[in-house]
């Protein structure tokens, strides 16, 4: 009832209040129900609204890193099996790591986690790193987490994500996973 | 008002992404990939049951009514059931015997996001008739299954058959224990996504005659259950399936469900 009201407000074009069911920041990584109310901060990294992500995007610098997850078609599909992919939509020259913001990551997706960022970043732990994914998604979350516990210093979480990027009209583009 | 009422509902469940705007969008996309340019009315032949807000994703039950109107002499070939928003939006296509006047048929499947629901039916002069309903549900595919993946090893390629006369209806059920992996269920040890193994092929008879022969896909439910139509006349009932990864089950039972 609480998000009907919410959306209804959204609906409406009106403002809301800031969120006040924020939980508190758990001790370690969210292992499921991912779409829920996020904390308003996550240790070791800066919470951006879209107004600064917006800011960094123009100034080039940070790596935007997108982590909805995405499921891939199965390869045992039978031959001619129709798979119905749509595109996803993410913010501009954003990189898309899905998969790496689950509670705990299969090996193979760790490593694919840790060898995207150090691509992305030239292996320069100092180069700003901004995660995303939609809005109320624990993902987003713990890959910032995880991304501050790899050593990267200046790590910025954007929990409005794409949802937040698109409401406010700015630059969006379809996204492949990065292989 | 009720569309209004739905599209606020749309905005209020986070994960459902397609809005209702969207609407036949999908539809258009895909159709000619199942159906090519073939055209498509909306006449009556078959009804579409579902819930509009299914309880379970990952088991909302879905009910065809074939039924030909008094002194139309066509019969109902096959029906092919889809929902637009799954990865994979054919559930199933199904055949019908020698073809069907009057036929009911019921199984459960997996809604990804708010979607429409469709069975397009073939009647025996090569024509297609469409009939659709408005489904709210999300994380089907993804659901995690119910069953240990031990268990459903062990288990795999039973088979019940139960008759419900005693009821008064002319039904009967078969089920099948398969644990039908969508491929889009996160694996809890592995952490990666469980591969997609699932009844493909089955076909249900009575005698010899085919009742229904059905092609399967991911978004067919745990434990695949059918039920269908059904007048125990003596003659066994034998059912036959089969396996993406080449398994065969077969069963034969008794005509009134007796064993």
């Amino acid at each position: 009832m609480r998000r009907l009201a919410l959306s209804l407000a959204l609906c409406a074009g009106l403002a809301f209040p800031a969120r006040a069911e924020a939980p508190p920041e758990p001790a370690d990584y969210r292992q499921d129900d991912y779409r829920a109310p996020t904390p308003a901060t996550l240790a070791g990294a800066t919470v951006v609204t879209t107004a600064e992500a917006a800011q960094l995007w123009h100034e080039g610098k940070t790596v935007f890193v997108d982590v909805l997850p995405h499921a891939p078609r199965p390869a045992e599909l039978p031959a001619g099996t129709l798979w119905h992919d749509p595109p996803h939509r993410t913010i501009e020259k954003a990189a898309w790591l899905p998969e790496v913001g689950r509670g705990a990551l299969a090996p193979e997706t760790e490593a694919y986690f840790r060898a995207g960022l150090e691509a992305l970043t030239g292996g320069d732990k100092a180069r700003p790193l901004l995660v995303f994914c939609k809005r109320d998604c624990w993902m987003s979350w713990n890959a910032g987490k995880r991304a501050v516990a790899y050593g990267y210093s200046h790590v910025y979480w954007y929990p409005e994500g794409v949802e937040g990027w698109a409401d406010a009209g700015l630059p969006m583009t379809d996204a492949e996973p990065r292989p | 008002m009720k569309t209004i009422a739905a599209a606020l509902f749309a905005f209020a469940a986070l994960l459902a992404p397609p809005a209702l705007a969207e609407g036949e969008a999908t539809w258009a996309s895909i159709r000619p990939d199942i159906f090519g340019e073939k055209p498509i009315d909306e006449e009556a032949v078959v009804g579409l049951t579902a819930p509009a807000r299914a309880e379970d994703a990952a088991l909302v039950p879905i009910d065809l009514h074939v039924a030909l109107p008094e002194g139309d002499a066509r019969r109902v070939v096959a029906l092919t059931l889809i929902v637009d928003e799954n990865p994979s939006p054919v559930v199933a296509s199904f055949s019908l015997g020698q073809g069907r006047r009057a036929f009911d048929l019921s199984t459960r499947i997996r809604v990804n996001s708010y979607s429409f629901v469709r069975a397009v039916a073939e009647t025996d002069d090569g024509k297609l008739h469409m009939v659709r309903a408005f489904v709210k549900a999300a994380g089907g595919c993804s659901a995690p299954a119910v069953k240990d993946p031990q268990d459903a090893k062990a288990n795999l390629g039973k088979m019940r058959f139960r008759v419900f006369s005693g009821t008064g209806r002319d039904e009967a059920q078969v089920q099948i224990r398969h644990p039908n992996n969508s491929g889009l269920q996160m694996d809890q040890v592995t952490r990666l996504y469980t591969p997609a193994w699932f009844v493909q092929h089955l076909t249900v008879r009575q005698g010899d005659e085919v009742i229904f022969a059905m092609e399967g896909g991911i978004s067919i439910s745990e434990d695949p259950t059918f039920r269908f139509t059904y007048r125990a006349d003596g003659r066994p009932v034998s059912v036959e399936a089969k396996d993406t990864e080449g398994n065969v089950f077969r069963q034969q039972f008794a005509g009134n469900g007796d064993g």
